[in-house]
């Protein structure tokens, strides 16, 4: 909501906002949105456990209103073979402890076919058990994340470090020249084996590691790490922070000078949501590399931004990439291919088999497809760079590689 | 050299960031005795107070003036209404602001719908000298706060109103027999400390992006430094302040970052250990 004007609509949507960030109308007791029309075996009934209040509610709000919208179209076409989809909302509320005792009642209560959601690792970690062992339910994982998840019945529909670092790094070293990497990050798991993963290809490709440093989630002050980058002639951040720790590195590595000087900043979680996290003139020249960003010139991924926009007209929560909304969309559309192809059964063996080889033609940046036996897909990865125009920020994609192999598992 | 000079600024902008906030909270805890634990989120009015001039084209400095008279009278009326009802009470009194700022800061989650949202410098850009570049809104901070350290001196320790102040600090019976209406005295105490949490956390929030918890994360910090100073005093917060703020930032220098946090912790226990009283013993206002 921008300019001067608090009038209805503006107050509707702050209203919106409010009950969204869960204090207004909470949904504690879960929520069903039934479709239009019944088919005489019933529904399918897909669960969506995501986090609707607490610290991740942006992304989460995100996860629930792409759910919300791909299975409209899909009833809107006549549901999965003429049966339409059933939508139960559990809110995990950014907390681990609370998810479980919520997500149970989806399993219990509900008796869902499956279960979409979970944006931390550590929510994953906590809601995954519940799921898949004790509640003997699909689960269907939306985020990128750390990898090394292999667990059977449960599908990974965001890029793994592989799918990020494989192109994005080498672009850093071979095509940008950069050799030298500094690796300041946030303590915690994602972070941890993202880096892990990232030092070896920088390696691999003949970049050197300056340091890997960790940071309390919150820190507030870098002028010890800023000071390590120039000593060590760092001219490469590779950059795992999160808010609110992210925003006072940032500021402080663009007073230092270092983009000025030649440095290059990445991050890979960055997508157009944290266009609004920093002035423009210190995004100018970030590189990130994600599944999907608005400018991918894609004429399907255009359509289905045009038609979220008009189903959430002036929303707060974007269909991006980095809140794990577009592996929430590939989940509901690969589930959907599943069901398709085991002819209506919605038995977990038979489902979660179909779901191995099931392949989307289209979807945010493009197909994607299952790799069997792997519980990870194949999809299309984006490098792109901040370019700020008049104090305005969007990315620039300036790389593609198609169906790139998640190689996990 | 270069690198110590800027190193030294550097440490010197945080420090004084930990001051403005402190500063607000060690004067409500030392005129009053109350531990305000909405004093993050009167930091938090502050910066938002700038982010809502900013959005309706008012630009950030009309922003950072308002916010000290915005949150002032957000305090006062808090004062009026809730705080008044606690001074008997100084336990209860922290689980009531406790209260108070959650619901301050769930409302503003809510409007920002979780976000964070950057908020320009009013005056963005570097200055050189030397050779050397310095941020100019880090040295605005330092000059400003500096500024507010002088004037809430001044006021307090030379001026007939701080006299009163003091006096009803002292002995608020005599100070009411004298005539001192010592009510109206800590409405507007309070109503101060506001101001002063609004103008920390409108100059900060260029520097850490607006969002719901922006005052929080500081306030653990705040009330160990107010400890540190010494409850009862002027000085005292600010040196603590300085001293937490001075950690906090150097510290990551010498052990790893995640050690350096609890360390600031673990250091100022033990010298509140050993000097109960804070820095300053002596000499209260």
């Amino acid at each position: 909501m921008t300019g001067p004007n608090l009038g209805r609509r503006g107050f509707l949507s702050s209203a919106a906002a409010l009950s969204a960030a869960g204090w207004v109308g909470s949904v504690a007791g879960g929520l069903v949105l039934r479709p239009t029309w019944a088919h005489a075996a019933g529904p399918i009934k897909m669960g969506i456990a995501t986090d609707i209040t607490g610290a991740i509610a942006p992304s989460g709000n995100a996860n629930w209103q792409v759910a919300q919208f791909a299975v409209e179209e899909i009833n809107k076409a006549g549901g999965v073979l003429g049966k339409p989809i059933e939508l139960y909302l559990e809110d995990t509320a950014s907390d681990p402890k609370i998810a479980v005792g919520n997500v149970r009642k989806l399993i219990q209560e509900r008796h869902v076919d499956v279960v979409l959601g979970g944006i931390t690792s550590a929510m994953r970690q906590a809601i995954k058990d519940p799921i898949v062992n004790r509640g003997k339910t699909l689960y269907i994982y939306p985020q990128l994340y750390e990898g090394q998840e292999c667990t059977k019945f449960l599908y990974n529909t965001g890029p793994t470090p592989a799918q990020q670092c494989d192109r994005l790094i080498p672009y850093l070293i071979k095509t940008l020249g950069k050799k030298r990497f500094a690796m300041p990050s946030a303590n915690y798991v994602w972070p941890q084996l993202l880096n892990k993963y990232a030092r070896k290809v920088i390696e691999a490709n003949g970049g050197e590691v300056v340091f890997e440093e960790y940071y309390p989630l919150d820190q507030a002050e870098y002028s010890a790490t800023i000071g390590k980058i120039k000593d060590g002639k760092v001219d490469c951040v590779f950059m795992t922070i999160i808010p609110p720790g992210l925003q006072p590195f940032v500021k402080q590595l663009y007073e230092a000078g270092f983009q000025k000087n030649g440095g290059v900043l990445t991050c890979v979680y960055y997508d157009e949501n944290l266009l609004n996290y920093h002035p423009a003139e210190e995004m100018e020249g970030l590189v990130s590399c994600l599944d999907y960003f608005q400018a991918v010139d894609d004429p399907f991924s255009k359509k289905l931004q045009e038609g979220y926009a008009k189903k959430f007209p002036g929303t707060k929560y974007l269909f991006t990439a980095g809140s794990a909304a577009t592996g929430m969309y590939r989940g509901v559309k690969f589930y959907e291919a599943a069901v398709k192809a085991t002819g209506g059964k919605l038995g977990r063996e038979e489902v979660a088999a179909a779901l191995d080889k099931a392949v989307l033609t289209e979807g945010p940046g493009g197909g994607a497809e299952m790799v069997p036996g792997h519980y990870h897909a194949k999809m299309n990865m984006y490098i792109a760079v901040c370019k700020s125009d008049a104090g305005k920020t969007h990315y620039d994609i300036i790389d593609k590689a198609s169906m790139v192999d998640p190689r996990e598992c | 050299m270069d690198f110590a000079i800027k190193f030294a600024f550097d440490i010197m902008a945080f420090t004084s960031v930990m001051v403005l906030i402190v500063l607000g909270l060690g004067v409500i805890a030392s005129m009053m005795g109350i531990f305000n634990f909405a004093h993050g989120e009167l930091v938090l009015l502050g910066a938002y107070t700038v982010y809502l001039c900013d959005e309706h084209g008012l630009g950030a400095w009309t922003g950072v003036i308002l916010a000290p008279f915005v949150v002032a009278a957000v305090g006062l009326a808090l004062e009026r209404t809730i705080i008044r009802r606690f001074y008997a009470t100084p336990i209860i009194a922290m689980l009531g602001t406790y209260a108070i700022g959650l619901i301050i800061r769930e409302i503003v989650r809510g409007l920002l719908g979780g976000h964070y949202k950057a908020i320009p410098e009013p005056i963005s850009g570097a200055f050189a000298i030397g050779g050397l570049e310095f941020s100019i809104w880090r040295s605005f901070i330092i000059i400003t706060t500096l500024a507010v350290i002088a004037g809430c001196y001044l006021l307090l320790a030379r001026t007939s109103i701080g006299l009163r102040v003091r006096g009803a600090l002292e002995n608020p019976m005599l100070a009411r027999a004298c005539g001192i209406s010592t009510g109206r005295l800590y409405a507007l105490t309070f109503a101060f400390g506001a101001a002063l949490a609004g103008l920390a956390g409108a100059l900060i929030v260029p520097l850490y992006a607006l969002s719901a918890d922006i005052g929080i994360r500081f306030l653990v910090q705040a009330f160990l430094s107010v400890m540190l100073g010494g409850v009862g005093t002027f000085e005292g917060p600010v040196l603590g302040a300085a001293a937490v703020g001075g950690m906090a930032a150097g510290l990551p220098w010498v052990v790893i970052p995640v050690l350096a946090d609890p360390l600031v912790f673990v250091i100022a226990l033990a010298i509140v250990r050993l000097r109960p009283q804070g820095f300053i013993t002596v000499g209260r206002l």
